[in-house]
Protein backbone atom coordinates (compact mmCIF):
# COMPACT_ATOMS: atom_id res chain seq x y z
CA UNK A 1 0.00 0.00 0.00
CA UNK A 2 1.38 3.48 -0.70
CA UNK A 3 2.74 5.78 2.26
CA UNK A 4 0.08 8.34 1.42
CA UNK A 5 -2.78 5.80 1.38
CA UNK A 6 -1.87 5.02 4.82
CA UNK A 7 -0.94 8.13 6.60
CA UNK A 8 -4.71 9.40 4.95
CA UNK A 9 -6.55 6.10 6.92
CA UNK A 10 -4.81 6.07 9.70
CA UNK A 11 -4.87 9.55 10.28
CA UNK A 12 -1.07 10.09 11.36
CA UNK A 13 1.06 13.40 11.50
CA UNK A 14 3.38 13.60 8.75
CA UNK A 15 6.56 15.57 11.16
CA UNK A 16 8.96 16.01 7.93
CA UNK A 17 6.89 17.94 5.80
CA UNK A 18 9.46 18.68 3.54
CA UNK A 19 10.18 15.13 2.38
CA UNK A 20 8.09 13.66 -0.70
CA UNK A 21 6.54 10.30 1.10
CA UNK A 22 5.28 8.28 -1.89
CA UNK A 23 7.10 5.01 -1.08
CA UNK A 24 5.34 1.57 -0.82
CA UNK A 25 5.01 -0.22 1.96
CA UNK A 26 4.62 -3.78 2.35
CA UNK A 27 5.01 -4.49 6.16
CA UNK A 28 5.31 -3.46 9.47
CA UNK A 29 7.70 -3.85 12.12
CA UNK A 30 7.33 -2.84 16.25
CA UNK A 31 10.29 -1.85 17.95
CA UNK A 32 12.23 0.10 20.43
CA UNK A 33 15.31 -1.34 20.52
CA UNK A 34 17.69 0.06 18.28
CA UNK A 35 19.75 -3.32 17.62
CA UNK A 36 16.63 -5.59 17.36
CA UNK A 37 15.34 -3.48 14.30
CA UNK A 38 18.78 -3.57 12.43
CA UNK A 39 18.34 -7.31 12.94
CA UNK A 40 14.73 -8.17 12.03
CA UNK A 41 13.53 -5.32 10.18
CA UNK A 42 13.18 -5.82 6.35
CA UNK A 43 13.00 -3.59 3.36
CA UNK A 44 9.53 -1.77 3.08
CA UNK A 45 8.31 -1.89 6.54
CA UNK A 46 6.46 0.92 8.33
CA UNK A 47 8.56 0.94 11.88
CA UNK A 48 6.71 1.75 14.80
CA UNK A 49 8.34 2.88 17.83
CA UNK A 50 8.09 4.93 21.19
CA UNK A 51 12.32 6.39 20.22
CA UNK A 52 12.50 9.65 19.39
CA UNK A 53 16.55 9.95 19.38
CA UNK A 54 18.49 10.79 16.32
CA UNK A 55 19.98 7.63 15.76
CA UNK A 56 16.68 5.43 14.54
CA UNK A 57 17.75 7.74 11.38
CA UNK A 58 20.32 5.73 10.58
CA UNK A 59 18.75 2.63 11.46
CA UNK A 60 15.89 3.15 9.01
CA UNK A 61 18.17 4.26 6.20
CA UNK A 62 20.35 0.60 6.40
CA UNK A 63 16.81 -1.39 7.15
CA UNK A 64 15.35 -0.06 4.11
CA UNK A 65 12.34 1.03 6.08
CA UNK A 66 9.56 2.60 4.12
CA UNK A 67 8.93 5.36 7.42
CA UNK A 68 8.90 5.77 10.87
CA UNK A 69 6.20 6.24 13.21
CA UNK A 70 6.65 7.51 16.77
CA UNK A 71 3.74 6.49 19.10
CA UNK A 72 1.67 7.71 21.91
CA UNK A 73 2.60 11.21 20.76
CA UNK A 74 6.16 11.59 21.46
CA UNK A 75 8.10 14.07 19.02
CA UNK A 76 11.32 13.72 17.81
CA UNK A 77 14.24 16.08 18.94
CA UNK A 78 15.56 18.64 16.56
CA UNK A 79 18.38 16.96 15.48
CA UNK A 80 16.34 13.87 14.82
CA UNK A 81 14.16 16.07 12.31
CA UNK A 82 17.34 17.31 10.45
CA UNK A 83 19.46 13.98 10.62
CA UNK A 84 16.06 12.99 8.81
CA UNK A 85 15.79 15.74 6.43
CA UNK A 86 19.43 14.97 5.98
CA UNK A 87 19.02 11.15 5.23
CA UNK A 88 15.42 11.64 3.57
CA UNK A 89 13.74 9.50 6.11
CA UNK A 90 9.98 10.05 6.76
CA UNK A 91 8.84 10.75 10.10
CA UNK A 92 5.39 10.23 11.22
CA UNK A 93 3.33 10.65 14.48
CA UNK A 94 0.82 8.88 16.49
CA UNK A 95 -1.22 9.69 20.17
CA UNK A 96 -1.81 6.29 19.64
CA UNK A 97 0.11 3.07 21.63
CA UNK A 98 2.28 0.65 19.70
CA UNK A 99 -0.29 -1.60 19.86
CA UNK A 100 -3.66 -0.07 18.81
CA UNK A 101 -1.70 1.47 15.33
CA UNK A 102 0.03 -1.96 14.82
CA UNK A 103 -3.11 -3.36 14.96
CA UNK A 104 -5.01 -1.02 12.39
CA UNK A 105 -2.20 -1.23 10.41
CA UNK A 106 -1.70 -4.55 9.67
CA UNK A 107 -5.52 -5.35 8.73
CA UNK A 108 -5.30 -1.97 6.56
CA UNK A 109 -2.43 -4.07 5.03
CA UNK A 110 -4.41 -7.35 5.04
CA UNK A 111 -6.75 -6.04 2.96
CA UNK B 1 39.48 10.75 17.02
CA UNK B 2 43.15 11.96 16.68
CA UNK B 3 45.14 10.24 19.53
CA UNK B 4 47.04 13.28 20.21
CA UNK B 5 44.48 15.82 19.45
CA UNK B 6 42.54 14.23 22.27
CA UNK B 7 45.64 14.01 24.95
CA UNK B 8 45.95 17.89 23.96
CA UNK B 9 42.42 18.44 24.40
CA UNK B 10 42.25 17.00 27.86
CA UNK B 11 45.73 18.78 28.76
CA UNK B 12 43.97 22.04 27.53
CA UNK B 13 41.13 21.65 29.90
CA UNK B 14 43.08 20.55 33.19
CA UNK B 15 42.48 16.70 32.67
CA UNK B 16 44.81 14.82 34.67
CA UNK B 17 43.20 11.60 33.86
CA UNK B 18 41.49 10.28 31.07
CA UNK B 19 39.77 6.53 30.47
CA UNK B 20 39.07 5.51 26.67
CA UNK B 21 35.52 3.51 26.58
CA UNK B 22 35.35 2.44 22.24
CA UNK B 23 32.05 1.25 21.76
CA UNK B 24 32.40 -2.40 21.99
CA UNK B 25 36.27 -2.23 20.96
CA UNK B 26 39.54 -1.73 22.52
CA UNK B 27 41.36 -1.61 19.83
CA UNK B 28 43.27 1.78 20.31
CA UNK B 29 43.45 1.89 23.91
CA UNK B 30 47.02 1.24 23.80
CA UNK B 31 48.44 3.66 21.03
CA UNK B 32 46.14 5.89 23.73
CA UNK B 33 48.02 4.71 26.29
CA UNK B 34 51.00 5.03 25.17
CA UNK B 35 50.10 8.62 23.90
CA UNK B 36 48.44 9.93 26.96
CA UNK B 37 51.78 8.27 28.91
CA UNK B 38 53.65 10.28 26.85
CA UNK B 39 52.18 13.34 27.92
CA UNK B 40 52.49 12.75 31.61
CA UNK B 41 48.55 12.21 31.82
CA UNK B 42 47.15 9.68 33.56
CA UNK B 43 45.31 7.05 32.23
CA UNK B 44 42.76 3.94 32.10
CA UNK B 45 42.09 1.41 29.32
CA UNK B 46 38.08 1.27 28.69
CA UNK B 47 35.62 -0.43 26.63
CA UNK B 48 31.72 1.02 26.57
CA UNK B 49 29.82 -2.16 26.08
CA UNK B 50 26.29 -2.12 24.56
CA UNK B 51 24.22 -5.30 26.04
CA UNK B 52 21.13 -7.31 24.87
CA UNK B 53 18.86 -3.89 26.25
CA UNK B 54 20.84 -1.27 24.34
CA UNK B 55 22.00 -0.38 27.32
CA UNK B 56 25.75 1.21 27.50
CA UNK B 57 28.05 0.02 30.48
CA UNK B 58 31.58 1.00 31.13
CA UNK B 59 34.33 -0.67 31.92
CA UNK B 60 37.12 0.83 33.15
CA UNK B 61 40.86 -1.22 33.95
CA UNK B 62 44.27 -0.60 35.26
CA UNK B 63 46.06 -2.53 32.70
CA UNK B 64 45.89 -3.46 28.86
CA UNK B 65 46.00 -7.51 29.07
CA UNK B 66 42.92 -7.67 31.41
CA UNK B 67 40.92 -4.87 29.48
CA UNK B 68 42.01 -7.05 25.92
CA UNK B 69 40.54 -9.89 28.31
CA UNK B 70 37.18 -8.63 28.15
CA UNK B 71 37.07 -7.49 24.76
CA UNK B 72 38.15 -11.05 23.57
CA UNK B 73 35.30 -12.60 25.82
CA UNK B 74 33.14 -9.93 24.23
CA UNK B 75 33.22 -10.28 20.83
CA UNK B 76 32.33 -13.72 19.76
CA UNK B 77 29.07 -12.04 21.14
CA UNK B 78 28.85 -8.98 19.23
CA UNK B 79 26.27 -9.66 15.95
CA UNK B 80 27.83 -11.08 12.86
CA UNK B 81 26.89 -8.21 11.11
CA UNK B 82 28.96 -6.21 9.13
CA UNK B 83 29.79 -1.95 9.59
CA UNK B 84 28.12 0.26 6.69
CA UNK B 85 30.92 2.91 6.65
CA UNK B 86 28.08 5.20 4.72
CA UNK B 87 26.07 5.34 8.13
CA UNK B 88 28.08 4.40 11.18
CA UNK B 89 31.91 5.49 9.72
CA UNK B 90 34.83 3.47 8.77
CA UNK B 91 35.55 1.99 12.08
CA UNK B 92 39.09 2.57 11.17
CA UNK B 93 42.18 1.68 13.43
CA UNK B 94 45.36 4.81 13.83
CA UNK B 95 48.43 4.32 14.91
CA UNK B 96 50.07 7.30 17.29
CA UNK B 97 50.65 9.12 13.86
CA UNK B 98 47.28 8.90 12.93
CA UNK B 99 48.00 6.51 10.14
CA UNK B 100 45.32 3.90 9.18
CA UNK B 101 46.68 0.33 10.51
CA UNK B 102 43.38 -1.49 9.83
CA UNK B 103 39.67 -0.81 10.42
CA UNK B 104 36.68 -3.26 12.61
CA UNK B 105 34.71 -5.30 9.39
CA UNK B 106 31.86 -6.11 12.44
CA UNK B 107 29.85 -3.11 13.30
CA UNK B 108 30.11 -2.22 17.01
CA UNK B 109 27.49 0.46 17.28
CA UNK B 110 24.86 -3.14 18.09
CA UNK B 111 24.00 -4.73 20.94
CA UNK B 112 26.25 -7.56 22.18
CA UNK B 113 23.88 -10.94 23.05
CA UNK B 114 24.92 -9.98 26.47
CA UNK B 115 22.08 -9.31 29.26
CA UNK B 116 23.05 -6.22 31.62
CA UNK B 117 22.99 -8.57 35.06
CA UNK B 118 25.60 -10.75 32.95
CA UNK B 119 28.04 -8.22 31.50
CA UNK B 120 28.15 -6.86 34.85
CA UNK B 121 29.72 -9.62 36.15
CA UNK B 122 31.84 -10.44 33.12
CA UNK B 123 33.63 -7.11 33.68
CA UNK B 124 34.02 -7.85 37.16
CA UNK B 125 35.51 -11.20 36.22
CA UNK B 126 38.37 -9.60 34.02
CA UNK B 127 39.39 -7.53 36.48
CA UNK B 128 37.78 -4.28 35.33
CA UNK B 129 35.20 -1.99 37.20
CA UNK B 130 31.76 -1.52 35.75
CA UNK B 131 29.82 1.74 35.68
CA UNK B 132 26.56 2.28 33.68
CA UNK B 133 27.21 5.09 31.27
CA UNK B 134 24.69 8.36 31.31
CA UNK B 135 22.03 6.39 33.01
CA UNK B 136 19.71 9.86 33.40
CA UNK B 137 19.85 9.93 29.27
CA UNK B 138 16.69 9.38 27.65
CA UNK B 139 18.66 6.28 25.74
CA UNK B 140 20.76 3.48 25.98
CA UNK B 141 21.30 4.03 29.92
CA UNK B 142 19.91 2.06 32.34
CA UNK B 143 16.84 4.03 33.65
CA UNK B 144 15.71 4.64 29.94
CA UNK B 145 16.11 1.40 28.76
CA UNK B 146 15.26 -1.19 31.65
CA UNK B 147 12.87 1.75 33.67
CA UNK B 148 14.39 0.63 37.05
CA UNK B 149 18.21 -0.74 38.13
CA UNK B 150 17.76 -4.77 38.43
CA UNK B 151 18.28 -6.46 41.57
CA UNK B 152 21.19 -8.17 41.73
CA UNK B 153 23.68 -5.73 40.68
CA UNK B 154 25.36 -3.00 42.71
CA UNK B 155 27.79 -0.36 41.53
CA UNK B 156 30.51 1.59 43.31
CA UNK B 157 30.21 4.37 40.69
CA UNK B 158 27.46 5.56 38.16
CA UNK B 159 27.88 8.16 35.52
CA UNK B 160 25.26 10.68 35.25
CA UNK B 161 24.84 13.60 32.45
CA UNK B 162 24.08 15.87 35.31
CA UNK B 163 25.96 14.88 38.02
CA UNK B 164 22.96 14.04 40.38
CA UNK B 165 22.16 10.40 41.06
CA UNK B 166 18.71 9.30 40.22
CA UNK B 167 17.04 6.77 42.95
CA UNK B 168 17.46 2.60 43.47
CA UNK B 169 21.56 2.79 43.23
CA UNK B 170 22.08 2.60 47.01
CA UNK B 171 24.97 4.41 47.97
CA UNK B 172 26.77 4.81 44.66
CA UNK B 173 28.85 8.18 43.62
CA UNK B 174 27.73 9.49 40.79
CA UNK B 175 30.68 10.62 38.33
CA UNK B 176 30.42 13.06 35.13
CA UNK B 177 32.40 12.43 31.98
CA UNK B 178 32.39 14.09 28.80
CA UNK B 179 31.51 10.91 26.68
CA UNK B 180 32.92 13.11 23.93
CA UNK B 181 33.08 11.59 20.14
CA UNK B 182 34.69 14.70 18.86
CA UNK B 183 37.53 16.50 20.83
CA UNK B 184 35.36 19.98 21.29
CA UNK B 185 33.16 17.60 23.70
CA UNK B 186 36.46 16.69 25.95
CA UNK B 187 35.95 18.89 29.38
CA UNK B 188 32.65 19.21 28.79
CA UNK B 189 32.08 16.92 32.08
CA UNK B 190 34.40 16.03 34.00
CA UNK B 191 35.00 14.35 38.24
CA UNK B 192 37.10 15.37 40.59
CA UNK B 193 38.71 12.63 42.45
CA UNK B 194 40.32 13.13 45.65
CA UNK B 195 42.65 9.83 45.74
CA UNK B 196 46.06 7.97 46.63
CA UNK B 197 46.25 7.09 42.49
CA UNK B 198 45.05 6.79 39.00
CA UNK B 199 43.83 2.90 39.93
CA UNK B 200 40.22 1.54 39.77
CA UNK B 201 40.68 0.76 43.31
CA UNK B 202 41.59 4.20 44.30
CA UNK B 203 38.31 5.14 42.47
CA UNK B 204 36.43 2.87 44.30
CA UNK B 205 37.83 3.85 47.96
CA UNK B 206 36.56 6.90 46.59
CA UNK B 207 33.05 6.13 45.82
CA UNK B 208 33.10 4.69 49.24
CA UNK B 209 34.83 8.02 50.80
CA UNK B 210 37.44 6.15 52.46
CA UNK B 211 40.40 8.25 54.52
CA UNK B 212 39.45 11.49 53.21
CA UNK B 213 39.04 10.55 49.66
CA UNK B 214 36.13 11.85 47.39
CA UNK B 215 34.38 11.71 44.27
CA UNK B 216 32.56 15.20 42.83
CA UNK B 217 30.97 15.09 39.75
CA UNK B 218 31.09 18.34 37.55
CA UNK B 219 29.54 19.68 34.13
CA UNK B 220 30.95 22.70 32.81
CA UNK B 221 28.91 24.86 34.10
CA UNK B 222 29.27 24.04 37.54
CA UNK B 223 32.97 23.94 37.51
CA UNK B 224 32.97 27.56 36.00
CA UNK B 225 31.37 29.51 39.02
Amino acid sequence: MRLPEIIDRLSLSVLTPALGFDSDVTGGYCGDLLSHVLAKATKGDLWITIQHHANVVAVAQVAGIAAILIVDGRLPSEETLARAKDGKIVLLGTTESAFAIAARLHTLLAT
Amino acid sequence: MSPRRIVESAVANGIDLIAIADHNSVSMVDTMAEVALAMDLSFLYGMELQTREDIHLLAYFDDSASCHGLAQAIYPLLPDRPNEPTYFGDQVIVDKDEMIVGSEPKLLVNSLDLGFNEAVALVREHGGLPVPAHVDRDAYGLIAQLGFVPEGVTFDLVETLTGELPAGFGDAAAICSSDAHQPDQIGQRTTIFNMNGATICEMILAAQRVDGRSVTACTKERRMK
